[in-house]
């Protein structure tokens, strides 16, 4: 049995659909949880994904069920627009520093809208990637969990601030927050600090960040989504035109020991699935997949077999050696080789989507005394944790079903670290 | 070594022969980071030259893991190498495909092979006039390179460029002077010396 001295309380850090899952799986056991989000809203990733593969449903769905779970457990409590800032102590009894950004809006907020009204301030929309603007005093986005406006920073001390303030009449907005800093006890930490898409501006040759109309998967995700910057009509960046002709350029970054030197794993299904997206927009939309190999694994080479038997579809064996951009029309050239006749790839495109690979958010230094991590910066779960276990796309790249699947894993290793039996 | 006799012996329509892929992971220089190659096509999509090539980087190395010794080693391509060295900075694996084309070519003139004449040439009065002068003489290489082919050859050429060669003169490009050989030229021959003993010679 434990002895008095262990902290009972599991600290989860990030609150996406890794996170969600293990701070449940804990709660449901009989464990006090305290979830860390950095973002707003609960969720991460998964709020941004239009839909799943292989099931082509919408992520919300899934999401909705885990938070009525949170909602009905009194055993969650949760800080949103926070971050673990520091760590120490032993398994059992650590000692963890929480810093939580200001929001500016309390818990009376009921969505009203009345402050968003007043604001003319705009800012780029953090959630679809900077497609569009959003007003300074904001709802992260329609589904949002807690479902509650965000004041941006940049209004706060000024005039308009001060507007935006007087137009709430439930004394929701206070701009008088400051940044603070709790200090809390643990008994064990489950890292789910998730991932972001690879920083596509370092593959020079692609043009990302410099051509408008190279965007990456993730964006592509926003772009259809009903819900998006475009409300679910695949626009290009650059003149807002329907994309006809798409590109999905595999491997941009991953399998390359320049960028990412590993399989990214799920950008080859997520491309195969984006591909769907363009096919439903319009009966005259194209897809070109440029590719290494496809990597569908076990029961996802059926959703392949499927997409393949589409016409409008196009695979070609050939890893993109560069894009180039017709100034007058914004169009794209791709170019490369196809390896499977030798000819020379040379493309016109509308757009292209880069599929982008999984870079897992960093451990902070402090963290690495109780946690390990691979020559590519993903935590290990071995016997050397000391109280600390990675769970989700920190471990290593995976989709959704595998990172629920690697959560509850790592839920039952931080349970065992605090009941000690 | 290959036996060209041996070919299209064994069963089945392709026979792949492994004892050329040994070879050149042995004896050319850089030859052994071929097995690195993963046949993305990179390389070939980004070299300048890959229209004027027999075969892309990428169908070289192909050929070298099906065993085609005497394609690869005649091949034009493993001598239009310009060193850009796009293809290494974008390989994925890391291969210095620069340094396995250069590695290649060495190998085919060693070999007996003379992919691309004219190449050859320019590189052996190159490496004569750096062994001379230590340096590199604007008129006089191009010179010998035009009359290595014999004279009337030579003169034919000289007078086709003989336009861009009085512009160059004029904008002080090219000197009327000989050039002459740079300071402590005997070190140097010594020390290019000891290079291609050491082995990682150029084409």
């Amino acid at each position: 049995m434990g002895d008095g001295k262990i902290t009972q309380t599991i600290l989860v850090v990030g609150g996406g659909i890794s996170g969600l899952t293990a701070a449940l799986e804990a709660a449901e056991a009989g464990h006090e949880v305290i979830i860390v989000e950095k973002n707003p809203y609960l969720g991460g990733k998964v709020t941004q994904l239009y839909q799943y593969f292989p099931k082509l449903c919408p992520p919300n769905c899934g999401l909705e069920i885990n938070f009525k779970r949170i909602r009905s457990n009194p055993r969650i409590r949760f800080f949103t627009m926070a971050q673990l800032a520091g760590v120490s102590g032993s398994p059992g009894d650590f000692e963890v520093q929480i810093k939580i950004s200001p929001r500016y809006v309390n818990e009376r907020c009921t969505c009203c809208g009345e402050c968003a009204k007043v604001c003319e301030t705009e800012i780029p929309n953090p959630f679809n990637f900077g497609l569009d603007k959003i007003k300074a005093a904001y709802l992260p986005h329609e589904f949002a969990f807690p479902m509650r406006y965000v004041i941006d920073p940049s209004i706060v001390g000024t005039e308009e601030g001060k507007r935006v303030a007087e137009a709430c009449s439930y004394g929701a907005i206070d701009l008088g927050m400051k940044e603070e800093t709790l200090t809390l006890k643990a008994g064990t930490i489950i890292w789910a600090a998730g991932w972001e898409p690879y920083e596509a501006s370092k593959i020079e040759y692609y043009g990302f960040g410099v051509y408008p109309n190279v965007i990456n998967n993730i964006m592509m995700e926003r772009l259809a989504s009903p819900v998006g910057p475009t409300g679910g009509k695949i626009l290009r960046p650059s003149d807002k035109k329907e994309a006809k002709r798409v590109a999905f350029v595999q491997c941009a970054g991953s399998r390359d020991e320049n960028h990412l030197a590993y399989c990214s794993s799920i950008c080859c299904l997520a491309s195969l699935k984006q591909a769907n997206y363009l096919m439903e927009t319009s009966p005259e939309a194209a897809a070109t997949i440029f590719f290494i190999d496809i990597r569908a694994m076990d029961r996802l080479e059926d959703f392949y077999t499927m997409i393949k038997a589409n016409d409008r579809i196009r695979f070609i064996k050939s890893k993109i050696a560069m894009i180039t951009e017709d100034e007058a029309t914004h169009d794209l050239l791709v170019e490369g080789e196809n390896t499977q006749t030798g000819e020379q790839v040379r493309e016109r495109f509308d757009l292209v989507v880069l599929a982008t690979g999984m870079a897992p958010n960093k451990v902070p230094e402090w963290l690495l005394p109780y946690v390990g991590l691979d020559e590519y910066g993903f935590v290990i779960n071995n016997g050397s944790n000391k109280g600390v276990f990675g769970a989700g796309c920190v471990r290593r790249p995976s989709d959704v079903a595998t990172s629920v699947q690697d959560s509850t894993a790592a839920a039952l290793k931080a349970i065992q670290t605090i009941v000690r039996r | 070594m290959a036996d060209p006799k041996k070919k299209g012996k064994a069963e089945g329509p392709v026979s792949y022969d492994p004892s050329f892929s040994k070879e050149v992971f042995e004896k050319v220089d850089y030859g052994e980071k071929i097995k690195m190659c993963m046949q993305c096509g990179v390389c070939a999509a980004s070299c300048p030259l890959s229209m004027v090539m027999d075969y892309s980087p990428r169908k070289i190395f192909a050929l070298i893991r099906a065993g085609k010794r005497s394609e690869v080693l005649s091949s034009k391509a493993i001598m239009l190498c310009t060193s850009c060295y796009s293809c290494k900075v974008r390989c994925p694996r890391k291969v210095p495909v620069v340094d396995v084309m250069h590695g290649l070519a060495n190998y085919a003139l060693k070999q007996g092979y003379v992919p691309r004449e004219e190449t050859a040439l320019f590189g052996r009065e190159f490496w004569k006039q750096i062994l001379r002068l230590g340096r590199i003489d604007e008129k006089d290489l191009p010179r010998r390179y035009f009359f290595s082919k014999g004279i009337i050859p030579g003169i034919k050429k000289s007078m086709e460029l003989a336009d861009m060669g009085i512009v160059l003169m004029l904008h002080k490009r090219m000197k009327l002077l000989p050039e002459r050989s740079v300071k402590g030229i005997k070190e140097l021959r010594k020390m290019l010396e000891k290079a291609s003993a050491m082995g990682n010679g150029g084409a």
